[in-house]
Protein backbone atom coordinates (compact mmCIF):
# COMPACT_ATOMS: atom_id res chain seq x y z
CA UNK A 1 0.00 0.00 0.00
CA UNK A 2 1.36 3.19 -1.09
CA UNK A 3 1.49 6.12 1.47
CA UNK A 4 -1.33 7.69 0.04
CA UNK A 5 -3.71 4.51 0.36
CA UNK A 6 -2.45 4.41 4.21
CA UNK A 7 -3.77 7.89 5.17
CA UNK A 8 -6.97 7.61 2.72
CA UNK A 9 -7.56 4.14 5.28
CA UNK A 10 -6.93 5.78 8.57
CA UNK A 11 -8.98 9.18 7.59
CA UNK A 12 -11.97 6.67 6.79
CA UNK A 13 -11.84 4.74 10.39
CA UNK A 14 -11.15 7.75 11.92
CA UNK A 15 -14.07 9.43 10.40
CA UNK A 16 -16.67 6.04 10.94
CA UNK A 17 -15.72 6.53 14.74
CA UNK A 18 -16.48 10.00 14.73
CA UNK A 19 -20.25 9.51 12.74
CA UNK A 20 -20.70 6.55 15.47
CA UNK A 21 -19.74 8.48 18.47
CA UNK A 22 -21.86 11.28 17.36
CA UNK A 23 -24.73 9.09 16.88
CA UNK A 24 -24.74 7.65 20.18
CA UNK A 25 -23.72 11.34 21.83
CA UNK A 26 -27.10 12.22 20.12
CA UNK A 27 -29.20 9.49 21.11
CA UNK A 28 -27.91 9.87 24.62
CA UNK A 29 -28.47 13.79 24.83
CA UNK A 30 -31.99 13.23 23.35
CA UNK A 31 -33.02 10.76 26.23
CA UNK A 32 -31.57 12.69 28.72
CA UNK A 33 -34.09 14.71 31.38
CA UNK A 34 -36.63 14.98 28.20
CA UNK A 35 -40.03 13.42 27.80
CA UNK A 36 -38.95 11.11 24.83
CA UNK A 37 -36.22 10.04 27.46
CA UNK A 38 -38.91 8.13 30.31
CA UNK A 39 -39.79 5.91 27.24
CA UNK A 40 -36.62 5.93 25.39
CA UNK A 41 -33.64 4.13 27.12
CA UNK A 42 -29.86 5.20 26.77
CA UNK A 43 -27.13 3.64 24.47
CA UNK A 44 -25.50 1.97 27.57
CA UNK A 45 -28.19 -0.34 28.96
CA UNK A 46 -29.12 -1.24 25.60
CA UNK A 47 -26.18 -2.49 25.19
CA UNK A 48 -25.68 -4.32 28.42
CA UNK A 49 -29.33 -5.96 28.24
CA UNK A 50 -28.15 -6.98 24.66
CA UNK A 51 -25.16 -9.11 26.04
CA UNK A 52 -27.16 -10.03 28.92
CA UNK A 53 -30.19 -11.46 27.26
CA UNK A 54 -27.71 -13.74 25.64
CA UNK A 55 -27.48 -15.87 28.94
CA UNK A 56 -30.93 -14.91 30.59
CA UNK A 57 -34.15 -15.72 28.81
CA UNK A 58 -36.52 -13.15 27.93
CA UNK A 59 -40.08 -14.69 27.60
CA UNK A 60 -38.86 -18.24 27.71
CA UNK A 61 -35.52 -18.37 25.90
CA UNK A 62 -32.43 -16.53 25.56
CA UNK A 63 -31.47 -14.02 22.70
CA UNK A 64 -29.71 -16.69 21.19
CA UNK A 65 -32.43 -19.51 20.79
CA UNK A 66 -35.10 -16.79 19.50
CA UNK A 67 -32.34 -16.21 16.93
CA UNK A 68 -32.27 -19.91 16.40
CA UNK A 69 -36.00 -20.51 16.31
CA UNK A 70 -36.26 -17.57 13.68
CA UNK A 71 -33.72 -18.57 11.28
CA UNK A 72 -34.87 -22.58 11.00
CA UNK A 73 -38.09 -20.83 9.76
CA UNK A 74 -36.61 -19.07 7.21
CA UNK A 75 -33.90 -21.49 6.28
CA UNK A 76 -37.08 -24.22 5.98
CA UNK A 77 -39.31 -21.40 4.11
CA UNK A 78 -36.21 -20.10 2.17
CA UNK A 79 -34.62 -23.14 1.07
CA UNK A 80 -38.08 -24.77 -0.19
CA UNK A 81 -39.15 -21.22 -2.19
CA UNK A 82 -35.57 -21.38 -3.75
CA UNK A 83 -35.65 -24.74 -5.08
CA UNK A 84 -39.09 -24.22 -6.72
CA UNK A 85 -38.01 -21.72 -7.57
CA UNK A 86 -35.22 -22.73 -9.62
CA UNK A 87 -37.21 -25.47 -11.13
CA UNK A 88 -40.14 -23.34 -12.26
CA UNK A 89 -37.72 -20.70 -13.72
CA UNK A 90 -35.63 -23.15 -15.48
CA UNK A 91 -38.55 -25.51 -17.04
CA UNK A 92 -40.24 -21.89 -18.22
CA UNK A 93 -37.02 -20.12 -19.15
CA UNK A 94 -36.17 -23.22 -21.44
CA UNK A 95 -40.04 -24.92 -22.22
CA UNK A 96 -41.90 -22.66 -23.67
CA UNK A 97 -45.35 -25.04 -22.89
CA UNK A 98 -44.16 -24.42 -19.21
CA UNK A 99 -43.62 -20.83 -19.87
CA UNK A 100 -47.18 -20.52 -21.75
CA UNK A 101 -49.01 -22.48 -18.89
CA UNK A 102 -47.25 -20.89 -15.83
CA UNK A 103 -46.89 -17.23 -16.50
CA UNK A 104 -49.79 -16.09 -16.66
CA UNK A 105 -51.28 -17.68 -13.12
CA UNK A 106 -47.78 -16.56 -11.83
CA UNK A 107 -48.25 -13.05 -12.79
CA UNK A 108 -51.52 -12.93 -11.22
CA UNK A 109 -49.90 -13.96 -7.32
CA UNK A 110 -46.43 -12.17 -8.09
CA UNK A 111 -47.34 -8.73 -7.36
CA UNK A 112 -49.04 -9.74 -3.72
CA UNK A 113 -46.81 -9.20 -1.30
CA UNK A 114 -45.91 -12.29 1.06
CA UNK A 115 -46.83 -9.81 3.98
CA UNK A 116 -50.23 -9.97 2.61
CA UNK A 117 -50.76 -13.81 2.51
CA UNK A 118 -50.33 -13.82 6.70
CA UNK A 119 -54.12 -13.56 7.11
CA UNK A 120 -54.63 -16.29 4.61
CA UNK A 121 -52.00 -18.16 5.61
CA UNK A 122 -53.80 -17.98 9.62
CA UNK A 123 -57.44 -18.90 7.81
CA UNK A 124 -55.63 -22.63 6.29
CA UNK A 125 -52.70 -23.48 8.62
CA UNK A 126 -53.87 -22.33 11.85
CA UNK A 127 -51.11 -20.32 14.09
CA UNK A 128 -48.38 -23.29 14.12
CA UNK A 129 -45.14 -23.59 12.16
CA UNK A 130 -46.35 -24.36 8.79
CA UNK A 131 -48.28 -20.84 8.63
CA UNK A 132 -44.41 -19.24 8.78
CA UNK A 133 -42.71 -21.42 6.39
CA UNK A 134 -45.42 -20.54 4.06
CA UNK A 135 -45.63 -16.72 4.61
CA UNK A 136 -41.62 -17.16 4.04
CA UNK A 137 -41.60 -19.32 1.09
CA UNK A 138 -44.07 -16.78 -0.91
CA UNK A 139 -42.16 -13.95 -0.06
CA UNK A 140 -38.61 -15.23 -1.12
CA UNK A 141 -39.64 -17.78 -4.28
CA UNK A 142 -41.18 -14.99 -6.52
CA UNK A 143 -37.62 -13.52 -6.49
CA UNK A 144 -35.42 -16.58 -7.49
CA UNK A 145 -38.20 -17.39 -10.33
CA UNK A 146 -38.02 -14.09 -11.54
CA UNK A 147 -34.36 -14.44 -11.58
CA UNK A 148 -33.98 -17.82 -12.39
CA UNK A 149 -36.05 -17.53 -15.88
CA UNK A 150 -34.22 -14.23 -16.77
CA UNK A 151 -31.44 -16.37 -17.12
CA UNK A 152 -32.49 -19.31 -18.39
CA UNK A 153 -33.66 -17.53 -21.38
CA UNK A 154 -31.15 -15.24 -21.43
CA UNK A 155 -28.71 -18.08 -22.25
CA UNK A 156 -26.31 -17.19 -25.56
CA UNK A 157 -27.62 -19.23 -28.23
CA UNK A 158 -24.35 -19.38 -30.22
CA UNK A 159 -22.94 -21.21 -27.23
CA UNK A 160 -25.60 -23.70 -27.65
CA UNK A 161 -24.97 -23.50 -31.07
CA UNK A 162 -21.72 -24.28 -30.74
CA UNK A 163 -22.40 -26.92 -28.35
CA UNK A 164 -24.95 -29.05 -30.64
CA UNK A 165 -22.55 -28.84 -33.40
CA UNK A 166 -20.18 -30.36 -31.83
CA UNK A 167 -22.22 -33.19 -30.64
CA UNK A 168 -23.78 -32.90 -27.28
CA UNK A 169 -26.95 -33.91 -26.76
CA UNK A 170 -30.09 -32.43 -24.86
CA UNK A 171 -28.91 -33.39 -21.43
CA UNK A 172 -25.21 -31.90 -21.75
CA UNK A 173 -26.45 -28.98 -23.06
CA UNK A 174 -28.66 -28.56 -20.12
CA UNK A 175 -26.05 -29.25 -17.25
CA UNK A 176 -22.85 -27.94 -19.21
CA UNK A 177 -23.92 -24.71 -20.60
CA UNK A 178 -27.62 -23.86 -19.88
CA UNK A 179 -27.07 -24.46 -15.99
CA UNK A 180 -23.43 -22.96 -15.38
CA UNK A 181 -24.99 -20.01 -17.13
CA UNK A 182 -28.24 -19.04 -15.08
CA UNK A 183 -25.92 -19.38 -12.05
CA UNK A 184 -25.41 -15.94 -11.56
CA UNK A 185 -28.88 -14.61 -12.01
CA UNK A 186 -30.23 -17.70 -9.49
CA UNK A 187 -27.54 -15.88 -7.09
CA UNK A 188 -28.58 -12.83 -7.76
CA UNK A 189 -32.02 -13.62 -7.26
CA UNK A 190 -31.33 -15.83 -4.05
CA UNK A 191 -29.61 -12.89 -2.62
CA UNK A 192 -32.93 -10.65 -2.41
CA UNK A 193 -34.86 -13.60 -1.48
CA UNK A 194 -33.15 -14.34 1.52
CA UNK A 195 -33.50 -10.72 2.50
CA UNK A 196 -37.01 -10.88 1.86
CA UNK A 197 -37.19 -14.08 3.71
CA UNK A 198 -35.66 -12.36 6.79
CA UNK A 199 -38.25 -9.41 6.48
CA UNK A 200 -41.22 -12.25 6.14
CA UNK A 201 -40.00 -14.21 9.04
CA UNK A 202 -39.90 -11.24 10.85
CA UNK A 203 -43.52 -9.93 9.90
CA UNK A 204 -44.94 -13.80 10.44
CA UNK A 205 -43.24 -13.61 14.08
CA UNK A 206 -44.38 -10.16 14.97
CA UNK A 207 -48.61 -11.55 13.67
CA UNK A 208 -48.64 -15.13 15.39
CA UNK A 209 -45.62 -16.23 17.52
CA UNK A 210 -44.96 -17.39 21.30
CA UNK A 211 -40.80 -17.39 19.96
CA UNK A 212 -38.12 -15.73 17.39
CA UNK A 213 -36.60 -12.10 17.19
CA UNK A 214 -40.36 -10.53 15.58
CA UNK A 215 -41.65 -11.79 18.66
CA UNK A 216 -39.14 -10.25 20.85
CA UNK A 217 -40.02 -6.91 19.36
CA UNK A 218 -43.83 -7.00 19.41
CA UNK A 219 -43.64 -8.27 22.95
CA UNK A 220 -41.66 -5.46 23.59
CA UNK A 221 -44.00 -3.03 22.38
CA UNK A 222 -47.43 -4.71 24.15
CA UNK A 223 -45.53 -4.84 27.41
CA UNK A 224 -44.27 -0.97 26.42
CA UNK A 225 -40.49 -2.64 26.96
CA UNK A 226 -38.42 -0.04 24.68
CA UNK A 227 -35.24 -1.76 25.75
CA UNK A 228 -36.46 -4.90 24.28
CA UNK A 229 -37.48 -3.75 21.58
CA UNK A 230 -34.15 -1.84 21.16
CA UNK A 231 -32.01 -5.18 21.66
CA UNK A 232 -34.69 -6.94 19.28
CA UNK A 233 -33.84 -4.53 16.43
CA UNK A 234 -30.04 -5.06 17.48
CA UNK A 235 -29.78 -8.66 16.79
CA UNK A 236 -32.29 -8.73 13.81
CA UNK A 237 -30.06 -6.04 12.57
CA UNK A 238 -26.98 -8.01 13.54
CA UNK A 239 -28.38 -11.69 11.67
CA UNK A 240 -29.74 -9.80 8.50
CA UNK A 241 -25.68 -8.47 8.14
CA UNK A 242 -24.56 -12.01 8.53
CA UNK A 243 -26.97 -13.36 6.12
CA UNK A 244 -25.65 -11.09 3.84
CA UNK A 245 -22.51 -11.18 4.05
CA UNK A 246 -22.24 -15.37 3.91
CA UNK A 247 -24.68 -15.31 0.52
CA UNK A 248 -21.97 -12.89 -0.84
CA UNK A 249 -19.33 -15.13 0.11
CA UNK A 250 -21.23 -17.87 -1.69
CA UNK A 251 -21.64 -15.77 -4.52
CA UNK A 252 -18.03 -15.10 -4.83
CA UNK A 253 -16.64 -18.73 -4.48
CA UNK A 254 -19.70 -20.02 -6.45
CA UNK A 255 -19.37 -17.74 -9.51
CA UNK A 256 -16.22 -16.41 -9.71
CA UNK A 257 -16.22 -15.49 -13.28
CA UNK A 258 -19.27 -13.24 -13.06
CA UNK A 259 -19.42 -10.85 -9.97
CA UNK A 260 -22.24 -7.82 -10.11
CA UNK A 261 -21.51 -5.29 -9.15
CA UNK A 262 -21.94 -3.40 -5.41
CA UNK B 1 -46.04 -16.02 -35.82
CA UNK B 2 -48.40 -18.56 -35.50
CA UNK B 3 -46.46 -20.31 -32.85
CA UNK B 4 -46.73 -17.03 -30.58
CA UNK B 5 -50.63 -17.18 -31.30
CA UNK B 6 -50.48 -21.01 -30.64
CA UNK B 7 -48.76 -19.80 -26.71
CA UNK B 8 -51.21 -17.10 -26.53
CA UNK B 9 -54.32 -19.72 -26.74
CA UNK B 10 -52.51 -21.86 -24.47
CA UNK B 11 -51.88 -19.03 -21.37
CA UNK B 12 -55.51 -18.08 -22.22
CA UNK B 13 -56.49 -21.94 -21.69
CA UNK B 14 -54.74 -22.11 -18.75
CA UNK B 15 -56.05 -19.16 -16.54
CA UNK B 16 -59.54 -20.22 -17.76
CA UNK B 17 -58.58 -23.83 -16.49
CA UNK B 18 -57.48 -22.19 -13.21
CA UNK B 19 -60.53 -20.36 -12.66
CA UNK B 20 -62.50 -23.08 -13.71
CA UNK B 21 -61.08 -25.94 -11.49
CA UNK B 22 -60.76 -23.14 -8.37
CA UNK B 23 -64.59 -22.14 -9.08
CA UNK B 24 -65.17 -26.83 -9.46
CA UNK B 25 -63.47 -27.53 -6.09
CA UNK B 26 -65.29 -24.53 -3.88
CA UNK B 27 -69.21 -23.58 -5.34
CA UNK B 28 -69.90 -27.05 -7.67
CA UNK B 29 -68.30 -29.40 -5.48
CA UNK B 30 -68.18 -27.78 -2.13
CA UNK B 31 -64.56 -29.71 -1.40
CA UNK B 32 -63.61 -26.72 0.77
CA UNK B 33 -65.84 -24.88 2.98
CA UNK B 34 -66.17 -21.08 1.67
CA UNK B 35 -64.42 -19.89 4.78
CA UNK B 36 -61.23 -21.88 3.65
CA UNK B 37 -61.74 -20.99 0.24
CA UNK B 38 -63.80 -18.93 -1.30
CA UNK B 39 -65.12 -19.43 -4.88
CA UNK B 40 -64.09 -16.78 -7.43
CA UNK B 41 -67.79 -15.87 -8.30
CA UNK B 42 -68.25 -15.01 -4.39
CA UNK B 43 -64.77 -12.96 -4.20
CA UNK B 44 -66.12 -10.91 -7.43
CA UNK B 45 -69.57 -10.84 -5.37
CA UNK B 46 -67.58 -9.37 -2.21
CA UNK B 47 -65.36 -7.20 -4.37
CA UNK B 48 -68.65 -5.40 -5.87
CA UNK B 49 -70.70 -4.80 -2.51
CA UNK B 50 -67.56 -3.87 -0.60
CA UNK B 51 -67.46 -0.94 -3.05
CA UNK B 52 -70.01 0.75 -1.43
CA UNK B 53 -70.95 -1.17 1.42
CA UNK B 54 -68.94 0.05 5.00
CA UNK B 55 -69.09 -3.29 6.80
CA UNK B 56 -67.91 -5.20 8.35
CA UNK B 57 -64.39 -2.94 8.84
CA UNK B 58 -65.77 0.52 9.03
CA UNK B 59 -65.34 1.89 5.48
CA UNK B 60 -65.88 1.31 2.28
CA UNK B 61 -62.83 -0.61 -0.36
CA UNK B 62 -62.05 2.73 -1.94
CA UNK B 63 -61.95 4.54 1.08
CA UNK B 64 -59.52 1.50 2.12
CA UNK B 65 -57.65 2.15 -1.23
CA UNK B 66 -57.23 5.53 -0.79
CA UNK B 67 -55.80 5.92 3.10
CA UNK B 68 -53.27 3.47 1.92
CA UNK B 69 -52.24 5.07 -0.98
CA UNK B 70 -51.99 8.29 0.85
CA UNK B 71 -49.73 6.95 4.03
CA UNK B 72 -47.42 4.92 0.92
CA UNK B 73 -47.00 7.79 -1.35
CA UNK B 74 -46.24 10.26 0.92
CA UNK B 75 -43.52 8.57 3.03
CA UNK B 76 -41.99 7.07 -0.46
CA UNK B 77 -41.58 10.79 -2.03
CA UNK B 78 -40.43 11.60 1.76
CA UNK B 79 -37.92 9.30 0.92
CA UNK B 80 -37.19 10.11 -2.34
CA UNK B 81 -36.96 13.30 -2.07
CA UNK B 82 -34.42 13.01 1.15
CA UNK B 83 -32.50 9.78 -0.16
CA UNK B 84 -31.46 10.74 -3.71
CA UNK B 85 -29.63 14.38 -3.11
CA UNK B 86 -28.57 12.34 -0.06
CA UNK B 87 -26.66 9.16 -1.71
CA UNK B 88 -25.30 11.94 -4.31
CA UNK B 89 -23.73 14.03 -1.57
CA UNK B 90 -22.13 10.98 -0.39
CA UNK B 91 -20.80 10.17 -4.09
CA UNK B 92 -20.23 13.36 -4.74
CA UNK B 93 -17.95 14.58 -1.31
CA UNK B 94 -15.69 12.24 0.27
CA UNK B 95 -16.39 13.52 3.86
CA UNK B 96 -20.12 12.93 3.45
CA UNK B 97 -19.69 9.68 2.21
CA UNK B 98 -17.38 9.13 5.47
CA UNK B 99 -19.32 10.38 7.62
CA UNK B 100 -22.96 8.96 6.67
CA UNK B 101 -22.02 5.64 5.03
CA UNK B 102 -21.13 4.02 8.46
CA UNK B 103 -24.54 4.92 10.52
CA UNK B 104 -26.50 3.79 7.20
CA UNK B 105 -24.45 0.97 7.10
CA UNK B 106 -25.49 -0.19 10.77
CA UNK B 107 -28.74 0.82 10.30
CA UNK B 108 -29.41 -0.85 6.68
CA UNK B 109 -29.52 -4.31 7.73
CA UNK B 110 -32.76 -3.61 9.58
CA UNK B 111 -35.64 -4.93 7.82
CA UNK B 112 -38.17 -1.40 7.56
CA UNK B 113 -40.74 -4.54 9.62
CA UNK B 114 -38.57 -3.93 12.49
CA UNK B 115 -39.22 -0.60 13.08
CA UNK B 116 -42.52 -1.34 13.63
CA UNK B 117 -42.93 -1.31 17.12
CA UNK B 118 -40.65 1.81 18.00
CA UNK B 119 -42.06 3.72 16.33
CA UNK B 120 -45.52 2.76 17.45
CA UNK B 121 -44.78 3.09 20.93
CA UNK B 122 -42.61 6.35 20.44
CA UNK B 123 -45.29 8.36 17.44
CA UNK B 124 -48.32 5.83 18.16
CA UNK B 125 -50.70 4.11 16.45
CA UNK B 126 -51.66 6.29 13.20
CA UNK B 127 -50.98 8.45 10.64
CA UNK B 128 -47.22 9.25 11.33
CA UNK B 129 -46.10 5.78 12.46
CA UNK B 130 -46.81 4.25 9.43
CA UNK B 131 -45.13 7.19 7.66
CA UNK B 132 -41.98 6.67 9.50
CA UNK B 133 -41.97 2.96 9.05
CA UNK B 134 -41.90 3.13 5.40
CA UNK B 135 -39.77 6.43 4.65
CA UNK B 136 -36.75 4.29 7.07
CA UNK B 137 -37.74 1.12 4.42
CA UNK B 138 -37.82 3.45 1.23
CA UNK B 139 -34.80 5.45 1.71
CA UNK B 140 -32.17 2.66 1.72
CA UNK B 141 -32.40 1.92 -1.56
CA UNK B 142 -33.04 5.70 -2.79
CA UNK B 143 -29.80 6.45 -0.93
CA UNK B 144 -27.81 3.32 -2.22
CA UNK B 145 -28.44 3.05 -5.73
CA UNK B 146 -28.06 7.33 -6.11
CA UNK B 147 -24.71 6.32 -4.49
CA UNK B 148 -23.42 3.32 -7.00
CA UNK B 149 -24.81 5.33 -9.83
CA UNK B 150 -22.88 8.12 -8.89
CA UNK B 151 -19.61 5.97 -8.65
CA UNK B 152 -20.39 4.48 -11.96
CA UNK B 153 -19.95 7.16 -13.50
CA UNK B 154 -16.86 6.57 -16.13
CA UNK B 155 -14.01 8.32 -15.02
CA UNK B 156 -13.03 9.47 -19.29
CA UNK B 157 -16.35 10.91 -19.10
CA UNK B 158 -15.71 13.44 -16.71
CA UNK B 159 -12.27 14.23 -18.00
CA UNK B 160 -13.57 15.22 -21.07
CA UNK B 161 -15.60 17.62 -18.98
CA UNK B 162 -12.55 18.84 -17.23
CA UNK B 163 -10.70 19.51 -20.41
CA UNK B 164 -14.05 21.68 -21.92
CA UNK B 165 -13.58 23.56 -18.97
CA UNK B 166 -16.82 22.77 -17.15
CA UNK B 167 -16.63 23.50 -13.24
CA UNK B 168 -17.62 21.04 -10.54
CA UNK B 169 -21.06 22.07 -10.48
CA UNK B 170 -21.28 21.62 -14.19
CA UNK B 171 -19.71 18.24 -13.89
CA UNK B 172 -22.55 17.18 -11.71
CA UNK B 173 -25.58 18.47 -12.96
CA UNK B 174 -24.34 17.47 -16.72
CA UNK B 175 -22.28 14.43 -16.74
CA UNK B 176 -22.75 12.70 -13.08
CA UNK B 177 -26.25 12.86 -12.47
CA UNK B 178 -28.19 12.05 -15.96
CA UNK B 179 -25.29 8.84 -16.07
CA UNK B 180 -26.57 7.50 -12.80
CA UNK B 181 -30.53 8.38 -13.60
CA UNK B 182 -31.28 5.21 -15.06
CA UNK B 183 -29.74 3.33 -11.75
CA UNK B 184 -31.64 5.97 -9.55
CA UNK B 185 -34.84 4.95 -11.24
CA UNK B 186 -34.19 0.94 -10.22
CA UNK B 187 -33.88 2.03 -6.76
CA UNK B 188 -36.91 3.90 -6.55
CA UNK B 189 -38.50 1.07 -8.06
CA UNK B 190 -37.02 -1.03 -4.99
CA UNK B 191 -38.27 1.41 -2.76
CA UNK B 192 -41.87 1.47 -4.17
CA UNK B 193 -42.09 -1.87 -3.97
CA UNK B 194 -41.20 -1.81 -0.16
CA UNK B 195 -43.20 0.95 0.43
CA UNK B 196 -46.33 -1.22 -0.56
CA UNK B 197 -45.18 -4.05 1.24
CA UNK B 198 -43.94 -2.71 4.44
CA UNK B 199 -47.66 0.05 4.64
CA UNK B 200 -49.26 -4.04 4.68
CA UNK B 201 -47.42 -5.11 6.99
CA UNK B 202 -48.03 -1.77 9.36
CA UNK B 203 -51.55 -2.39 8.94
CA UNK B 204 -51.99 -5.51 9.60
CA UNK B 205 -50.00 -5.19 13.07
CA UNK B 206 -51.46 -1.84 14.26
CA UNK B 207 -53.61 0.31 12.08
CA UNK B 208 -57.61 1.31 12.04
CA UNK B 209 -58.10 1.66 8.12
CA UNK B 210 -56.79 0.49 4.95
CA UNK B 211 -56.15 -2.71 2.89
CA UNK B 212 -53.55 -4.28 5.03
CA UNK B 213 -56.32 -3.44 8.43
CA UNK B 214 -59.56 -4.46 5.92
CA UNK B 215 -57.84 -8.23 5.17
CA UNK B 216 -57.00 -8.55 8.99
CA UNK B 217 -60.65 -7.46 10.57
CA UNK B 218 -61.72 -10.13 8.03
CA UNK B 219 -59.54 -13.11 9.11
CA UNK B 220 -60.82 -12.50 12.86
CA UNK B 221 -64.45 -13.03 11.94
CA UNK B 222 -63.04 -15.75 8.76
CA UNK B 223 -63.86 -13.75 5.61
CA UNK B 224 -62.38 -15.06 3.24
CA UNK B 225 -63.90 -13.84 0.43
CA UNK B 226 -63.17 -10.66 1.52
CA UNK B 227 -58.97 -11.95 2.46
CA UNK B 228 -58.97 -13.00 -1.38
CA UNK B 229 -60.56 -10.11 -2.67
CA UNK B 230 -57.85 -7.69 -0.54
CA UNK B 231 -55.09 -9.70 -1.43
CA UNK B 232 -55.92 -9.07 -5.00
CA UNK B 233 -56.78 -5.09 -5.11
CA UNK B 234 -53.48 -4.92 -3.29
CA UNK B 235 -51.64 -6.91 -5.90
CA UNK B 236 -53.35 -4.91 -8.35
CA UNK B 237 -52.42 -1.36 -6.99
CA UNK B 238 -49.33 -2.35 -6.59
CA UNK B 239 -48.83 -3.44 -10.49
CA UNK B 240 -50.72 0.04 -11.12
CA UNK B 241 -48.14 1.77 -9.10
CA UNK B 242 -45.08 0.04 -10.65
CA UNK B 243 -46.43 0.27 -14.05
CA UNK B 244 -46.63 3.97 -13.51
CA UNK B 245 -43.36 3.99 -12.39
CA UNK B 246 -41.82 2.12 -16.05
CA UNK B 247 -43.70 4.84 -17.71
CA UNK B 248 -42.09 7.92 -16.31
CA UNK B 249 -38.70 5.75 -16.73
CA UNK B 250 -39.33 5.28 -20.50
CA UNK B 251 -40.59 8.92 -20.67
CA UNK B 252 -37.85 10.74 -19.10
CA UNK B 253 -34.45 8.85 -18.29
CA UNK B 254 -32.61 8.66 -21.68
CA UNK B 255 -29.91 5.82 -22.77
CA UNK B 256 -28.82 2.22 -21.90
CA UNK B 257 -30.80 0.51 -18.59
CA UNK B 258 -28.61 -0.87 -16.55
Amino acid sequence: MSKQQVRDKVSTILFAMLSVCLLLLVWQLAVSGTTLGKMFPKPIPVFQKFVESLTVPIGQYTLVQHAVFSLYRVFVGFVSGAVVGVILGIAMGRIPVIDAIVKPIFNLIRPIPGVAWIPMAILWFGIGETTKYFIIFMGGFANVLLNTYAGARDVDKQLIGAAQMLGANRRQIFVHIVLPASVPYIFAGLQVSLSTSWMAVLAAEMVCAQEGVGYLITGGMNSGNTTQILVGMLAIGLIGLILATLMRYAEKRLCSWKIRGN
Amino acid sequence: MRTKTKYKLISLASVFVFLAFWEIITDVLQLLPSYVLPSPVKVLNCFITKLTTSSPDGSTLPVHILSSLKVSMASFLTAAVVGIPLGIAMAWYSSVDKLVKPIFDLLRPIPPIGWIPIMILVLGIGFWAKVAVIFVGALIPCVINSYTGIKQVNPVHMWVGQTFGGTRTQMLFMVAIPTALPVIFTGLKTALGISWMTLVAAELLASNNGLGYMIQVARTIGRADIIVMGMLVIGVVGLILSTILDFLENRYVKGRRP
